[in-house]
């Protein structure tokens, strides 16, 4: 293992004090240098004639190559009728093509020391690889093949129906996911976002011509951001190699993207009953924010003061003092055109009027008060520090890259990250949590025993009641 | 921290992997008898510190199930000069992030943080090492929080109870393996002050421990840092360490678990394994990843796609923990499949004893095992890229094999296993009159 070039180049220098047990304070925490700045090693970036955008990384620390192939085709893009088709068809692309057959696929992957799989988000169908690099050749051409010539054959998408029926009942035995599945339906309707994941019936109705007509729609060139990095092939060379497997590769119009309206936040209270559950599930979500809002920040800063760590407002209420819940936090979480911020906790049945009480004051708070100059720099810190932990290996690099070109970001967004967490201020969070996180208008799911939670959480409002789906 | 390495977030299979790689590393000794590694790594401006204490869940006491993790919680609620909520807060201020986890055989803590706020990681292991807060409110509030951890992880979760109370009572005969790492209410509320802060004293002296640091850090400094923050803890005798041999003579078993909360039904299968390091260990790794390891394994292209029966699985020596480290001796390999219902356990049992007969009868196809050879190097590679794997490899090592050297070793050892080796191990361990079987089948929730 070579570890010369630094990824982040420049950093660091530590003064070497002369230290021992005489002249160090115990009583209080070292003092450090400020954390360094983060430099994003040189990205290059073209663009094939048929419109494929390209994004090449050299980052030579280990003998590994990471490749992400990036298309607008998530699960917003389901037909309503066929909710799961963009995930079937990642999860197919790989189990048979033109010239090679789902085993061929692999064990050709495991013999170049690698893996090839394809996964949905809400905006986005992506197509992850990696392998020794000695073998990135071999890595391109496994992708291209699998990007461009996936046949869906009969028997593998009937396995695929059967399995991923067994899996959406796994799925659902799971309280959080019952709770996840059941707010994103609150929040966006029948709004496309809403609704990420299959149902039995739309597996049940999955077939071939519905596959390959997703693929000819979404998978072309124009419509797909490839990512490579590692310790890679000279520039040349590899743009030859790039140019042979996806040179050819025909472009062809993309219809527009679907977004039919979301509907505007209001207060609501559905209560899922799951007989038996010995806990409650409380999820509160309100519409985010994009990440091209002056609020994105302002949020990501709030949100974590919130409940984003181990020393966050929510922890320390709700678990630290109060004991209610083991699981306790905050999030939000940017789409192309949306974003949802939520709040979670999973609290013992008993205790469940006076929990949903502190998370919702802890949530309204935040658009009381600003945020303490403490908790600004400590989440600032926290924020930046923990960035640039994600970045130690190629799948993290090639994740946050994707993340940007996928999001339709410029590529010197990572390396201003850090800058724009430190800008934020106080009433630009408490603006931004007026606005979403504040629980005026949210959406309040939980999942758990009607009968042992329902009296409880009548207190609260109207509650909505349905049944558990299996 | 608080939180078990779930048994089903465990990763499938694999601890190898390696080759040509160079992992320079320094070990030394405190007077107080506090081992240290340190290994300089400029790949990125990162430091882990990684604390491993020798105690785990088969450290505990009939009465006291649960104790070692409850203790974990402890750990993070204040020492004299860290008081309660300034860890949690001292790490994510300074841009870092931190947990802990509760094994069988070791109890571990972390933080990694920017490579030049190394001194605060220090800081904070050794004020807890040297002055944990063992208060009645902190005890009592960490109770309740495990309880709930308990709740969520598996009293409100399929699967997770078969796999952490049921099976280990399956699989072990001794006490000391077979009872619950989470622990009963019971043993959780029976816990005292006193018992705390006696296991404090024994098991987390610095002599029981190991201090690992990765990064980008210079060596002498450190060292240093080191001396003045951990070298006057004082040392404590050495602590006793329960026999956890099995007793007598093994009887295959099979037991049948109706999980209300499973949806799906799966199958547990294990074996009790070769002695950690031994060249059956080896094989045995190999004959794993043969089977497991990636899309190409043998499960995966026969019994997913060529049986259509299984529908997703993991397996490794030390199952239901994601490593081989999780488990001294004696261990065991298990795998977990999820199956499609129109298939029994026993049928399913039976698809995956002929997968493994298939090796026994007709050994191991050459390019089959050069293709695992290259699937663990590839596999090893990627895990060592994070510094905390790196420090948790060197770390535990030591501890179990006296030779953090393994970590870039091992591989050579595993990729020189001959198809007749892994053949043999077959048919030595993995054969069906030495073999622990758990059904868990969905069974309808109890009427109330």
């Amino acid at each position: 293992m070579r570890l010369h070039m630094s990824l982040l180049a420049g950093v660091l220098t530590m003064t070497v004090n002369s230290i021992s047990a005489q002249t160090i304070d115990r009583t209080k925490p070292p003092e450090t240098p400020p954390l360094p700045a983060y430099h994003l090693p040189p990205v290059y970036e073209t663009k094939l004639p048929n419109g494929l955008s390209v994004v090449l990384l050299q980052d030579a620390r280990f003998p590994l190559v990471t490749v992400r192939l990036a298309f607008d085709a998530g699960s917003r893009f389901d037909p309503a009728g066929l909710r799961g088709l963009a995930e079937a068809a990642g999860a197919l692309l790989t189990e048979g093509t033109k010239s090679r057959t789902s085993r061929q696929i692999a064990e050709q992957a495991a013999s170049i020391g690698g893996s090839v799989n394809a996964h949905d988000s809400p905006d986005s169908l992506i197509i992850s690889a990696s392998s020794l690099s000695e073998h990135a050749r071999k890595l391109l051409d496994l992708v291209a093949d699998v990007a461009r010539n996936a046949t869906f054959p009969a028997d593998e998408v009937k396995l695929y129906q059967e399995n991923r029926t067994q899996h959406l009942i796994e799925q659902r035995s799971q309280s959080e996911f019952l709770a996840d599945e059941k707010l994103d339906e609150v929040l966006f309707g029948s709004n496309p976002y809403g609704h990420t994941h299959p149902t039995p019936e739309s597996i049940r109705k999955l077939d071939i011509p519905a596959l390959v007509h997703f693929r000819d729609t979404y998978l072309v060139p124009n419509n797909a951001v490839l990512i490579v990095l590692g310790d890679l092939p000279a520039r040349a060379d590899l743009l030859k190699m790039l140019t042979e497997q996806f040179g050819d590769w025909r472009k062809h119009a993309v219809p527009p993207v679907p977004m039919p309206p979301i509907p505007a936040a209001r207060k609501s209270l559905t209560l899922v009953d799951r007989p038996g559950s010995v806990q409650a599930d409380v999820h509160i979500g309100h519409l985010g924010v994009t990440r091209a809002s002056p609020d994105y920040f302002p949020l990501s800063v709030g949100s974590t003061v919130l409940g984003g760590g181990t020393s966050s407002r929510l922890f320390n209420e709700i678990r630290e003092k109060q004991g209610y819940a083991y699981s306790v936090y905050s999030h939000h979480m940017a789409l192309k055109d949306a974003g949802v911020f939520g709040a979670a906790m999973q609290v013992r049945n008993e205790v469940m009027g006076p929990a949903l009480s502190s998370m919702l004051t802890e949530l309204g708070g935040m658009a009381k008060a600003p945020v303490t100059a403490s908790e600004l720099s400590d989440v600032k810190n926290y924020l930046s520090g923990t960035f640039v932990l994600r970045l130690q290996t190629q799948d993290g690099i090639a994740s946050q890259l994707a993340i940007v070109k996928t999001m339709g970001l410029p590529v010197d967004y990572l390396e201003k990250y850090t800058t724009r967490i430190r800008s934020v201020e106080p009433d630009q969070i408490q603006s931004a949590a007026k606005k979403i996180i504040a629980p005026d208008e949210s959406a309040i799911v939980v999942v758990g025993d009607a009968k042992q939670i329902g009296p409880a959480l009548e207190k609260f409002g109207k509650v909505e009641v349905t049944q558990e789906k299996k | 921290m608080r939180k078990f390495c779930l048994p089903l977030a465990a990763s499938a299979a694999l601890l190898l992997h390696g080759a040509d790689m160079k992992i320079p590393f320094e070990k030394y000794t405190l007077k107080n008898g506090m081992k240290v590694i340190l290994s300089q790594d400029r790949a990125a401006p990162v430091v882990t510190v990684y604390m491993l204490y020798n105690v785990g869940s088969r450290s505990e006491e009939k009465g006291r199930t649960g104790f070692a993790h409850l203790f974990e919680h402890m750990m993070f609620q204040g020492s004299a000069n860290a008081p309660k909520g300034v860890h949690f807060k001292t790490v994510e201020a300074n841009g870092g992030s931190l947990n802990g986890s509760t094994h069988p055989d070791f109890t571990d803590y972390f933080e990694t943080l920017p490579s030049n706020k190394l001194a605060v990681g220090l800081w904070l292991e050794s004020d807890r090492m040297r002055s944990l807060a063992i208060t009645a409110p902190n005890l009592a509030n960490q109770k309740e929080a495990v309880k709930e951890e308990r709740r969520l992880t598996f009293d409100n979760r399929p699967y997770n109870t078969a796999i952490v109370d049921v099976w280990p009572q399956l699989a072990f005969q001794n006490w000391q393996s077979s009872h619950s790492l989470i622990g009963s209410f019971e043993d959780l509320n029976a816990a005292s002050v006193e018992d705390v802060t006696k296991f404090f004293k024994t098991y987390y002296a610095p002599n029981n421990a190991i201090l690992c640091i990765v990064g980008d850090i210079q060596i002498p400094e450190a060292k240093k840092w080191i001396e003045a923050y951990f070298g006057d803890i004082p040392s404590q005798p050495q602590p006793h360490h329960p026999d956890l041999s099995e007793p007598g003579k093994f009887t295959p078993r099979t037991e049948v678990y109706k999980d209300p909360l499973a949806g799906v039904p799966a199958v547990i299968i294990g074996w009790p394994g070769p002695s950690r390091r031994s060249a059956d260990y080896n094989a045995l790794v190999m004959l794993d990843a043969l089977l497991s390891g990636g899309d190409s394994s043998r499960f995966s292209l026969d019994l997913v796609k060529g049986k259509k029966s299984v529908i997703s699985y993991e397996s490794n020596p030390g199952w239901p923990f994601a490593s081989a480290s999780d488990y001294k001796d004696p261990s065991l390999y298990a795998t977990n499949l999820l199956h499609n219902p129109k298939f029994t356990g026993k049928e399913i049992v039976g698809q995956v004893q002929d997968e493994i007969a298939k090796i026994q009868n007709e050994g191991v196809d050459i390019k089959e095992l050069e293709r695992a050879r290259t699937f663990l190097r590839a596999t090893r590679i990627k895990d060592l890229q994070s510094a905390l794997t790196r420090a948790t490899l060197l770390a535990q090592y030591e501890m179990f094999d006296g030779n953090p050297e393994l970590i870039v070793s091992e591989l050579d050892t595993f990729l020189a296993v001959t198809p007749e080796q892994i053949q043999a191990v077959a048919k030595k361990y993995l054969v069906p009159e030495k073999r622990i079987v758990l059904e868990i089948v969905p069974a309808p929730k109890e009427k109330k």
